[in-house]
């Protein structure tokens, strides 16, 4: 089910209602995770058991994992966990790619093998709910939080279905202790829900799906080269898209727990507002950012093994990352090229640091777990917009490889970028379509920079009620007007 | 936390909403939009789910948009008895359609499938057959909801049309010139395009009384002439040719049977298409090659005299008049029997 479908209104309507029934607290709770897995379900029936065996398997062993004495029955246990939760991962989501590159490398070697080629389906949302789960065992492990009293309350915490398919990827210690205590939203968290479920379908409705995805479609989908005006529009209309179907997603989920009563971490704090990389990765899907460094960069050490260490956690980090979000080399390429990106401003910053004998910022660690604002405007305005647009710019370029299904495919479009050949073909886009592109994005750039330290609800406060209700209702009216079939969010596959 | 999104706000929008709509609905009925369904893949596929029902009570319609203009799905049913299953698309070629009803070893029915030449022989046209066989494939639960949902609202309000009143059409309507060589957006007047529920398409009377909306639609055909790709030949069209022939095979073989018709088409896009692809090259040699029969609307003198107002669709009562040709010549020429006789 997804939140922009006649399903998911008539669904959450009859969520909202059922919640705020005078019941029992129990009672609510067995009805949200009967929902939650009716949400799964209402995308493919089957893999309800999937999501079921990793929550029950995942929350007895979490609690041995707390409870059990012995260090290397403890080990083994985090073993175990781990193998299950990523083992499945690893099934689903890279068995083809990984029985694919097993074969290209048989074949290098004279052996010859061709296998048939296995026909998996990916579970929705498997990669977030594993490493929700994850989070939950390498937790008790480390025993940094108390284990989840209830089963109950556990299966909650990983089936929530407002962050269940795409995020964000909670952590207990954020959303168990709701689950302990009777809520429902209050009439403020109830409007704040609604507008913020509006707005993340805008972003998600009209600005990804109706204004920005032909283009990205048309130009990532050409078999050529062409000009460089329509190579730039696709990609500046993919990172917009990419953007708004994203931070979309997680709005829409953060209203739609809100209207709950709940209360969900921000996903993303205008990246494309970014003065450099290590900014950008503190604004965008910042859970996952969060779970990479405390449960990936940290325990390779982060910056505590020297310098040398310190580029090499940088790059495993993102390369990883990168994986994380497909089976494919691109998705790595596009992870290891915000890696060197990483490198070459922490080099820079080490080097100014050296030359004026201050102590270094710390190391560009690219997460912060909490939705903190961003660092301190740095110099002037209008030089640090330049910088921003800047890391905008070589941000496109990464989106390049994450979208082209093959690296053919991404070298030929940046070529395309950069004139570097003659269009093979006539132009391709229509003129209205940049229009539309260029509007949005450099609209998205300017409400970016100026939304770069506060949030929509606090901006809202500012405004007068009229003002909110003007703005509401052009949400609302051009959500209904794009119509068309609803594309299913980007980051449901991954 | 403080904020503003208050009642008042939540009110205040609910009402600007609510004045936009009721007035843009009233809007257009009055300028002559009645209430149609979008032509995706939620349409497709639902009744693409239904060509399982016994051969003696459905008959399945693939082919381009003029199968879905010159069938009249009601004449069809009232003289057959039978069931008219259409899974035309507009502007696409029918052969991946059939391929999948070849393959799908549960279809043994009867198949009629429309030849518009230059669609049929084609390597594109596929986005749309693809679009919705994908759909077909992978509706999920949810989907089927949703369209059960969205079929009220659409029988009601005219402007759920994503061809003419989303909002990207409404934007294309600024007719921004675009630089030479680009595929442009194909303007259709909305009278010409609305799709029944079963999938048929009706140019509206305001269409037909309006000679200037023909021009429009002529105009469209007129930027398609523009198109540099010869039609195909050698050994591309063997190809398709050995292609079609082993899916109607696999048909047959199951107790089905398919039947190609040629609707009709006039003026220059007739003249385009039999200097093209000549008769005997394309639709001679299909029917040959496949064993299949075949209702090529210029033998027939009451179809050859039915004129398309924009050369290449018939209006509604044409497609009365067509669709009662069509099964008189089945009855009595290609062994085909229904139920209603």
């Amino acid at each position: 089910m997804v939140f922009n479908s006649y399903t998911f209104v008539v669904f959450f309507v009859i969520m909202l209602a059922l919640h705020n029934l005078p019941i029992s607290w129990k009672a609510k709770k067995v009805n949200l995770l009967l929902a939650s897995y009716i949400f799964y379900a209402a995308w493919n029936p089957p893999f309800i058991l999937l999501l079921w065996l990793s929550t029950v398997v995942d929350y007895f062993v979490g609690r041995a994992l707390y409870t059990q004495p012995n260090k290397h029955k403890r080990h083994l246990l985090l073993v175990i966990s781990l193998i299950g939760n990523l083992g499945m991962l690893c099934f689903f989501k890279y068995g083809g790619f990984i029985l694919e590159n097993f074969v290209h490398l048989t074949n290098l070697l004279g052996v010859d093998f061709h296998p048939a080629k296995p026909n998996i389906i990916l579970p929705a949302g498997i990669s977030f709910y594993t490493f929700t789960t994850l989070c939950y065992t390498i937790d008790m492990y480390k025993k940094k939080s108390e284990p989840v009293k209830s089963l109950l309350d556990f299966s909650l915490f990983v089936t929530f279905f407002p962050h269940l398919v795409a995020g964000p990827i909670v952590r207990p210690p954020q959303l168990v202790p709701q689950f302990e205590t009777p809520r429902k939203a209050t009439k403020q968290q109830l409007f704040d829900g609604l507008f913020l479920l509006s707005l993340g379908l805008f972003m998600k409705v009209v600005c990804a799906d109706t204004l920005l995805s032909g283009a990205s479609d048309t130009v990532f989908g050409s078999g050529g080269l062409m000009g460089p005006l329509d190579a730039w529009t696709g990609v500046l209309a993919f990172s917009g898209q990419i953007f708004f179907d994203f931070a979309g997603y997680s709005t829409s989920a953060i209203g739609v727990a809100m209207c709950l009563g709940f209360i969900l971490p921000q996903n993303f704090l205008y990246p494309y507002a970014a003065i450099g990389f290590s900014d950008f990765w503190r604004r965008w899907h910042i859970t996952l950012s969060a779970w990479l460094r405390d449960y990936l960069y940290i325990p390779l050490g982060g910056n505590r093994s020297g310098k040398f260490r310190t580029y090499i956690n940088i790059m495993i980090t993102m390369l990883i990352g990168g994986l994380w979000h497909g089976a494919n080399w691109t998705f790595v390429a596009w992870g290891g090229l915000h890696g060197v990106y990483l490198w070459v401003e922490k080099a820079i910053r080490d080097s100014r640091s050296k030359a004026s004998n201050a102590p270094a910022d710390g190391t560009p660690a690219p997460v912060i777990a909490t939705a903190s604002f961003g660092p301190p405007l740095v110099g002037k305005q209008s030089a640090s917009f330049i910088y921003a647009l800047l890391t905008f710019l070589l941000i496109c370029i990464t989106w390049v490889f994450f979208r082209s299904p093959t690296f053919t495919g991404a070298w030929r479009l940046l070529h395309s970028m950069f004139g570097q050949a003659p269009p093979s073909g006539p132009p391709l886009l229509e003129t209205i379509v940049i229009i539309k592109v260029m509007v949005v994005i450099g609209l998205m750039l300017i409400f970016h920079w100026v939304m770069r330290n506060t949030t929509v609800l606090k901006r809202t406060a500012k405004m007068p009620w009229w003002q909110v209700g003007i703005v509401w209702s052009v949400m609302l009216i051009l959500i209904i007007l794009s119509q068309g079939t609803s594309k299913a969010f980007i980051y449901f596959q991954f | 936390m403080h904020t503003q999104v208050s009642s008042k706000a939540a009110i205040l929008a609910v009402i600007i909403v609510l004045t936009f709509f009721v007035s843009w609905e009233l809007y257009l009925r009055h300028n002559g939009i009645a209430a149609d369904y979008d032509d995706g893949p939620e349409l497709w596929a639902h009744n693409r789910a239904m060509v399982y029902e016994p051969a003696n009570k459905a008959t399945v319609f693939i082919g381009s948009s003029r199968i879905k203009y010159d069938l009249d799905i009601p004449t069809w049913e009232s003289l057959t008895g039978t069931h008219a299953i259409q899974l035309a698309m507009v502007g696409s070629t029918p052969r991946p359609v059939l391929s999948n009803l070849a393959n799908d070893t549960s279809f043994k029915g009867k198949l009629i499938c429309d030849v518009v030449e230059v669609l049929f022989f084609s390597r594109r046209g596929t986005e749309r057959p693809s679009a919705g066989l994908n759909y077909y494939a992978k509706q999920t639960p949810a989907q089927k909801v949703s369209f059960i949902l969205d079929k009220p609202l659409e029988s009601s309000l005219a402007f759920l049309n994503d061809d003419h009143f989303a909002l990207n059409s409404l934007l294309e309507e600024f007719h921004v010139q675009n630089r030479r060589g680009v595929y442009p957006f194909l303007d259709f007047p909305p009278g010409f395009t609305p799709n029944m529920f079963n999938r048929q398409n009706k140019m509206s009377a305001d269409f037909i009384a309006d000679t200037n909306q023909h021009n429009q639609v002529k105009a469209v055909w007129g930027l398609l002439k523009g198109d540099p790709t010869p039609p195909m030949s050698g050994k591309p069209l063997d190809s398709v040719m050995q292609s079609v022939k082993n899916d109607v095979a696999k048909i047959r073989a199951r107790g089905g049977d398919v039947i190609f018709v040629r609707p009709p088409s006039s003026g220059f896009f007739l003249m385009a298409e039999h200097h093209l692809y000549p008769r005997k090259a394309y639709w001679d040699r299909l029917l040959a090659e496949t064993g299949c029969k075949g209702i090529y609307y210029e033998d027939y003198p009451e179809q050859a005299k039915l004129d398309c107002p924009e050369f290449s669709h018939l209006t509604p009562t044409g497609a009365i008049a067509y669709t009662n040709s069509i099964v008189s010549i089945l009855e009595k020429e290609k062994g085909w029997s229904f139920s209603a006789h």
